[in-house]
């Protein structure tokens, strides 16, 4: 029987990541201000001009959207639909796209915008923490 | 944006709910298995068509609340099928675990309840 406990971690994890990047979408469509939780920069990162790296496409939609195709897969994984090693190819590849462009940004705060925003953080922590979890996936397989 | 504790609470039973909306359907009879026979006799459908509709509802209510859009609605949703499980599965060692999640569901609807419905 397969263990399912890494695919409910993924699952967890991506999830949490849809709720993030949903409220940085209708924070920013609302023009209500973003909440920082944690220091106050947050608003200074998510309204910088980097913060749409596809023309016309903000940052947050291009992050729901990783977040929940990795939702569905995970949950595919589990469900037994599909063929497991194309399943986890295609995981692996948009997990290494996502895993770059957390880099970036983090980058990017670091050394260009010189400010640090919670959300982008806690979003690069998210995508670490689904590395991890696929990491263990592939060796213990 | 409401507090920080209430949104942990939301995005915790928005996983719940889904992840069992894909264990339900990752093996519905085994789920439907665990309803007790007097209200197995009651059921409109057989057991797999409603344990499948169950996980379409868990899937909704977790996908909701997971992105917060019509969490009221959701949160109340969340509430009764919660109430309805005890019923219908009959208290056994689990309910403890779903004492937690309704207690997590009524603090959803007690804070996203609308400000006009509330005594001043």
């Amino acid at each position: 029987m397969v263990n399912l406990t890494p695919y409910a971690l993924l699952f967890t994890v991506a999830a949490i990541g849809v709720s993030e990047t949903s409220y940085l979408i209708r924070a920013r469509r609302a023009a209500s201000g973003f909440a920082c939780p944690i220091g106050q920069d947050c608003a200074v990162v998510l309204t910088s001009k980097y913060n749409h790296f596809l023309p016309f496409v903000h940052n947050d939609i291009l992050g729901l959207i990783f977040y929940l195709v990795f939702t569905a897969l995970a949950a595919l994984f589990v469900l037994g639909i599909g063929q497991p090693t194309e399943l986890m190819l295609l995981a692996e590849v948009i997990l290494a796209g996502a895993t770059l462009m957390s880099a970036i940004f983090t980058y990017l705060q670091w050394r260009v915008i010189k400010a640090w925003c919670f959300w982008c953080l806690m979003s690069a922590g998210t995508v670490v923490l689904l590395d991890l979890i696929m990491l263990k996936i592939n060796f213990t397989i | 944006m409401k507090p920080a504790p209430l949104q942990i609470i939301r995005i915790g039973l928005a996983i719940t709910f889904l992840w069992a909306s894909i264990l339900i359907f990752h093996d519905p009879k085994s789920w439907g298995g665990l309803i007790q026979p007097w209200a197995f006799d009651l059921l409109p459908l057989s057991l797999e068509t409603v344990m499948i509709q169950t996980a379409i509802l868990d899937l909704l209510i977790g996908f909701f609340l997971l992105i917060d859009v019509g969490t009221i609605i959701f949160a109340w949703l969340a509430l009764v099928h919660l109430i309805l499980i005890i019923i219908v599965v009959g208290i056994t060692p689990e309910t403890v675990r779903d004492i937690g999640l309704i207690a997590a569901a009524l603090a959803l609807v007690w804070a996203w309840w609308p400000k006009r419905f509330k005594k001043q």
